[in-house]
């Protein structure tokens, strides 16, 4: 068992009082793997990304990421931030040098800068390296952001709604690298990921973690997916698992967002001639 | 009945034509922009001298009308530098003195406020406690200072370096401050999850996102410490612009205290452009 969450429960003080944001969550992850967390806004997806990751403690429970509780964010986890997060007056090469730098404490400048130009390299921004975060396009920013991320060789990557931002063929673009990535690094890394998107979720994990509504919320359901490795766009929609995992998604997250037939109209009744 | 429409030929630039209009096109619109300022500039310069010209007909030659005193200006600029002993120096002299002045008390006073501006920014224990401190010390106007500059240093000039060292704290230490308390969680949550050592993270997160803050800061205080070092050197007598006015005055020479005011001004004037080219050069998201 990589990443084992045991009956998690995080909960904040506000001015009015006790808010749970999750509870009860009991997640098991194994190394490799590749899972997605979905579910409606305000479902706390993000609040358990960010016990993993070490930047929320638990208020109950335990996570423990390799056989060891998490006390704080260390560079075993690399995460993506929602909306990139680079530092505007660093250019692309210093945005991922400095992260180098910061967690790789025993490396040498040299190899520093080696794994630096390594993964400028890997994603496509050698040519882009002197330009500032403000000079380049979305899916160049969480390319960076992802290289970032990957170049202080975590064991587990978490990304949080790493697309959210993006146009759908830019999306598709990304998926394609993200998974290049991993498979680079023989599918060791294991990838967390919080997203909306259902078909992104299906396309690219092992397991989807559906949640149920906040406040409070817990996993409602798990759902394994099966879909043969490597996988490709157009095949699988074709594919009977596909779309009964599609539909059984589909059904666990839009049961909320039908209209009553029945209140649609309250009116008196109009005479149609 | 018939109609003939003869489509009007357009005529294709060359694509050497569109390059020039481009790169043309903005030089001209920036002369153009600049001739109106300027011109701008000169009109309002020529009512000022109208109604200067007007006051000192009205008040019978008290008050020393443009000529007269732009050749008294004229005369100064001659001979800048000529010194006759401690009372009696050219107008370069006179001015590098309170520069000096400006910049030995900006500068303490700037080095002082910046670390101070940052733990209140970075620490909300240190703001509670400075904060009261700033918000009563703020308002009170430097020159109040003095007398305590004073009988601190036995020195005249030495007491007027204090107490423009005293007027470059508040607005530094306040934007400072602002600044550092402002950083945004996200560029802290990268600090956070990628290990950052405090001093990658002040020199990385925390000075860069504050850098544009501090010069505003910066920029606030070297225009009060140029206003208040006139103030000061009235009052100190000895060396600088400032005394230079007051002197003047004395000598009953208004030409001079008014070719002062002009200097006074150019001088601040250049100041506020340096200091608003330095923010431009460390704003990061323009």
């Amino acid at each position: 068992m990589y990443l084992d969450i045991n009956n998690l429960e995080i909960s904040f003080s506000t001015p009015k009082g006790r808010f749970t944001a999750v509870k009860n969550v009991n997640l098991q992850i194994e190394k490799g793997e590749i899972v997605s967390i979905i579910g409606h806004s305000g479902c706390g997806k993000s609040t358990i990304m960010n016990a993993v990751g070490g930047m929320l403690a638990p208020s109950k429970g335990t996570v423990t990421v390799n056989g060891v509780p998490v006390k704080g964010p260390g560079p075993d986890r690399g995460i993506v931030f929602q909306n990139y997060s680079l530092l505007p007056w660093l250019t692309v090469y210093q945005n991922i040098f400095e992260a180098v730098d910061a967690a790789l404490k025993n490396k040498t400048k040299e190899e520093k800068k080696e794994i630096t130009e390594k993964y400028i390299q890997m994603v496509g921004l050698a040519t882009h390296r002197e330009k500032l975060p403000k000079q380049i396009s979305g899916g160049m920013k969480q390319r960076v952001a992802i290289a970032r991320a990957f170049a202080i060789n975590p064991d587990m990557l978490l990304l949080d709604e790493p697309f959210g931002a993006l146009d759908a063929l830019t999306k598709g673009s990304m998926h394609i690298e993200l998974l290049k990535l991993w498979n680079l690094e023989n599918r060791s890394k294991t990838i967390m990921m919080v997203t909306h998107d259902i078909e992104e979720a299906i396309f690219l994990s092992d397991k989807i973690v559906v949640m149920s509504d906040g406040p409070a919320a817990t996993i409602r359901e798990i759902e394994e997916v099966h879909l043969p490795r490597p996988r490709n766009k157009k095949d699988i929609v074709g594919m009977p698992e596909y779309k009964i995992i599609r539909e059984r998604l589909l059904s666990l997250l839009m049961d909320k967002v039908s209209i009553d037939e029945k209140e649609f109209y309250k009116g008196p009744k109009v005479e149609v001639a | 009945m018939s109609m003939q429409t003869s489509s009007p030929v357009l005529p294709l630039e060359s694509s050497a034509d569109l390059e020039n209009k481009f790169l043309v096109k903005p030089i001209l619109n920036k002369i153009a922009g600049s001739a109106k300022s300027a011109a701008f500039t000169l009109g309002g310069f020529t009512i000022l001298l109208g109604v200067w010209y007007v006051i000192s007909k009205l008040t019978a030659g008290a008050l020393p009308g443009p000529f007269a005193t732009l050749s008294v200006l004229w005369e100064m600029f001659r001979d800048p530098f000529y010194d006759y002993g401690p009372n009696d120096k050219g107008i370069a002299l006179q001015l590098f003195s309170s520069l000096g002045k400006v910049f030995i008390g900006f500068g303490l006073g700037s080095l002082v406020a910046i670390p101070i501006g940052i733990l209140m920014g970075a620490n909300t224990f240190c703001n509670k406690l400075f904060y009261p401190i700033v918000q009563i010390l703020k308002p009170v106007s430097p020159l109040a200072w003095f007398p305590i500059g004073l009988t601190i240093f036995q020195s005249a000039g030495t007491a007027t370096i204090f107490i423009i060292f005293i007027t470059s704290l508040w607005s530094t230490l306040i934007n400072t401050a602002f600044g550092v308390g402002t950083i945004p969680a996200d560029h802290k949550n990268v600090a956070k999850a990628f290990g950052f050592s405090t001093w990658k993270y002040i020199t990385k997160i925390l000075i860069p996102y504050s850098l544009p803050h501090i010069i505003t800061g910066l920029r606030l205080s070297i225009s009060v410490a140029w206003l208040v070092i006139v103030a000061g050197e009235m009052l100190s007598g000895g060396q600088g612009i400032g005394f230079f006015v007051w002197d003047s005055w004395n000598a009953l020479s208004l030409e001079k205290v008014i070719s002062a005011i002009l200097i006074i001004g150019m001088v601040g004037l250049l100041l506020d452009k340096l200091f608003s080219l330095l923010e431009k050069k460390f704003s990061y998201n323009n």
